[in-house]
C-alpha cells in the first residue's frame, strides 16, 4: 500500500462573479452628451475618438472628451477626480482603449465608473484583450459591461486606414450603446 | 519539527502519494506549483509557520488581484509552506502581502499588464542573516540563500494561488521577467553610506521590514574607466534614462520609483562625493533626461501633448529625485550597478515585520 500525506490546498476560490445593472440609451442620439475618453497613449485610439467626435457632431449629439492621466499617487486622485467629473457631465460614454494589460484594466475601470453612474458604457478593447477586458468587468462585479471589439493591432496602421475602420466601427458602437441616429 | 495540531485550519484537504515526485506532478497538474518541486504543505508544516506569526490564521491580510482571492493567514502560510519557507521568514511573507494590497502598489495593474512587472521584495534590519537574505554577491540571483529564495518565491505562489494570477491567463505579460519566481534580497546596510533604504522611509533600525518595489527588470551596467564619482553618477543616471523606458510612455513622470542598486564599492566612492542621499537622488535627476530631438516625430509630439518636455528641451525620465532610490548591495568586485526598472504606475510600499511577542529578543 502506498503511504499518503494530507496537504492543505494553496488555492483560494475567486470572488463570486457579479453582474451589476447594465444600462442602454434606448432613444435617440441627438442631444445627447456622449463620453469620448481617451489616455492619451494610443494614437491609434485618439485617431478614431478624434473621427466619432466628428461623426457625433453631425448626429447633433455632442462629444465630451477626458484624457486620463496617471492612476496612482497625488496625479491618480487627480484623474479620479477628473473620471468622476467626466461622468457627471455625459449621458452615456466610450472608455478605450484596452490594447494593453493595465490600458485594458484602467478602460474598463473607467466604463465600470459610468455604469456605476446609472449611464450606458462600452469599454473598447482590440480582439487580443477581449478577453482580459471581459475577465477585468466580471471581476469588478460588472460581467454584464457592453465591449466594443476592433481589430488588432492597431497600431502601425496607415491613417486613412484607422479613418475607416472609425467609419466602420461607429455604428456598432451606437448599437452598443443603444442610441439611434 | 512537530508542531501542535490545533484543528483551526480550513483549508481543502488533499490526500497525495507520500512520494516528492508525485506531489510535484500533481502541484503541476492542479496548476497551483510554479513548475519547480514543491514541498507538501502538511498541517505539522503550516502550523508551524502559523506559529511563528502574531496573527490567527483567519485573519484576511487582503485581497489579491487580478481574480480578488482573500488572502489569510493560513492560505498565506500553505504557500509559503509549499516554497519551502522557515516559519521565522514567514512574517516576512506576511508583511511582502500587507505591502502588496495598498493600494497606490497598484497590484490589480501590476498583476494584469503586459509588461514584465512583478512585485521585488527589499528586505531591511537585523534579520538578514539568520534569515539568509541575499544582499552581497549574487544577491538578485544565484547566491541561494534560502531566506530570499523562499520569501520571493512564497509571495510568487500567494499571487498565483490566492489571486489567480497567471501568464498568459489573468496577466497579459509578454515576456514575464525571472523575478516571476520571486525576487528577494537585502541591503547591505553594514556598507551604505547612507541611512538604510528602510530608515528613509521611515522605519527604526532596528525593525525589520520589507519593501516591495514593482520591477520591471534588472537592468544592467558597468564602468572601469570613470574615475570621478560625479562623472560616474551621471553616466548611471543618462543609463537609467533609457528612450524606450516605460517613464516616456506615461502621463507624467509623477509615479513610481527605479532602484538603483549600487555595489558597496562604488556606494564608498558615491558617499564621498555624495554624503547625504539626496545630494546623490538630486545629481542622479539632474541627469537623467534625453534630449527630445531623440526621439521620431509621432514621439516628440505625444511627450509635448503630455506636457513632458521642459522649455530647453529635455525629456525628464521622472519628476523627482526621490523616485531615484539607491540600495547598497551585491559583492565587492565592484564595476557593475542594477537598475530595477520601474512600472511607474505603482509606488513601492514598506511594512514592519511583525513577530508574536515570545520570537522577539531581549
Amino acid at each position: 500500500m502506498t503511504a499518503t500525506l494530507r496537504i492543505r490546498l494553496p488555492t483560494a476560490p475567486p470572488a463570486p462573479e457579479v453582474a451589476a445593472p447594465s444600462f442602454v440609451v434606448g432613444g435617440p442620439l441627438a442631444g445627447l452628451r456622449v463620453g469620448l475618453r481617451h489616455e492619451g497613449s494610443w494614437r491609434s485610439w485618439m485617431l478614431i475618438t478624434a473621427v466619432w467626435q466628428q461623426l457625433l457632431e453631425a448626429d447633433a449629439a455632442t462629444p465630451v472628451m477626458l484624457q486620463t492621466g496617471e492612476r496612482v499617487g497625488a496625479e491618480g486622485e487627480a484623474t479620479r477626480r477628473a473620471v468622476d467629473q467626466w461622468v457627471g457631465r455625459i449621458d452615456c460614454g466610450v472608455s478605450g482603449l484596452g490594447t494593453c494589460g493595465s490600458c485594458t484594466s484602467w478602460s474598463v475601470a473607467d466604463a465600470v465608473s459610468v455604469e456605476d453612474g446609472g449611464k450606458p458604457a462600452v469599454v473598447a478593447v482590440t480582439a487580443e484583450f477581449e478577453t482580459h477586458a471581459r475577465n477585468m468587468a466580471a471581476y469588478l462585479g460588472h460581467g454584464d459591461l457592453k465591449v466594443l471589439v476592433l481589430p488588432y493591432p492597431l497600431e502601425a496602421r496607415p491613417e486613412e486606414e484607422l479613418r475607416a475602420i472609425a467609419v466602420e466601427f461607429y455604428p456598432r458602437f451606437l448599437d452598443l450603446i443603444g442610441a439611434r441616429r | 519539527m512537530t508542531a501542535r495540531l490545533t484543528g483551526r485550519l480550513t483549508a481543502e484537504v488533499l490526500e497525495v502519494p507520500d512520494d516528492p515526485t508525485a506531489l510535484y506532478e500533481l502541484s503541476l497538474e492542479g496548476g497551483w506549483g510554479d513548475g519547480v518541486p514543491v514541498l507538501p504543505p502538511t498541517d505539522d508544516r503550516v502550523e508551524a509557520l502559523l506559529a511563528a506569526t502574531p496573527l490567527d490564521p483567519s485573519v484576511v491580510i487582503g485581497v489579491l488581484p487580478p481574480r480578488n482571492g482573500v488572502a489569510t493567514v493560513e492560505l498565506a502560510a500553505i504557500n509559503a509552506a509549499l516554497a519551502g519557507c522557515v516559519p521565522e521568514a514567514f512574517p516576512l511573507v506576511v508583511a511582502a502581502i500587507e505591502a502588496m494590497v495598498v493600494p497606490e502598489f497598484n497590484a490589480f495593474a501590476l498583476t494584469t499588464t503586459t509588461s514584465s512587472v512583478f512585485p521585488m521584495l527589499i528586505v531591511n534590519g537585523p534579520g538578514r542573516d539568520e534569515l539568509q537574505i541575499d544582499y552581497r554577491a549574487g544577491c538578485l540571483g544565484g547566491a541561494a540563500g534560502r531566506g530570499s529564495m523562499t520569501v520571493g518565491r512564497a509571495v510568487s505562489l500567494c499571487l498565483r494561488n490566492i489571486g489567480g494570477q497567471r501568464a498568459g491567463d489573468t496577466s497579459r505579460t509578454v515576456f514575464g521577467q525571472p523575478a516571476r519566481f520571486g525576487l528577494c534580497f537585502g541591503e547591505w546596510e553594514e556598507r551604505s553610506p547612507w541611512p538604510s533604504l528602510a530608515q528613509r522611509r521611515g522605519f527604526d533600525p532596528g525593525a525589520d521590514v520589507v519593501t516591495v518595489h514593482g520591477g520591471k527588470g534588472t537592468f544592467p551596467m558597468a564602468d572601469v574607466n570613470i574615475d570621478d564619482a560625479g562623472e560616474l553618477v551621471r553616466m548611471l543616471a543618462k543609463c537609467i534614462a533609457f528612450p524606450l523606458n516605460n517613464w516616456y510612455l506615461e502621463p507624467t513622470g509623477e509615479s513610481g520609483q527605479l532602484v538603483l542598486a549600487i555595489n558597496p564599492m562604488w556606494a564608498e566612492r558615491f558617499g564621498r562625493r555624495f554624503p547625504e542621499i539626496e545630494s546623490l537622488q538630486l545629481h542622479l535627476f539632474d541627469h537623467a533626461w534625453q534630449p527630445i530631438e531623440l526621439w521620431p516625430e509621432a514621439n516628440r509630439e505625444i511627450l509635448r501633448s503630455k506636457g513632458r518636455v521642459d522649455p530647453d528641451g529635455k525629456v525628464r525620465l521622472v519628476s523627482r529625485p526621490d523616485q531615484l532610490v539607491p540600495v547598497v548591495c551585491g559583492g565587492l568586485g565592484s564595476l557593475h550597478a542594477v537598475a530595477l526598472t520601474s512600472f511607474c504606475e505603482s509606488e513601492m510600499q514598506s511594512v514592519a515585520v511583525q513577530r508574536p511577542p515570545a520570537a522577539i529578543g531581549p
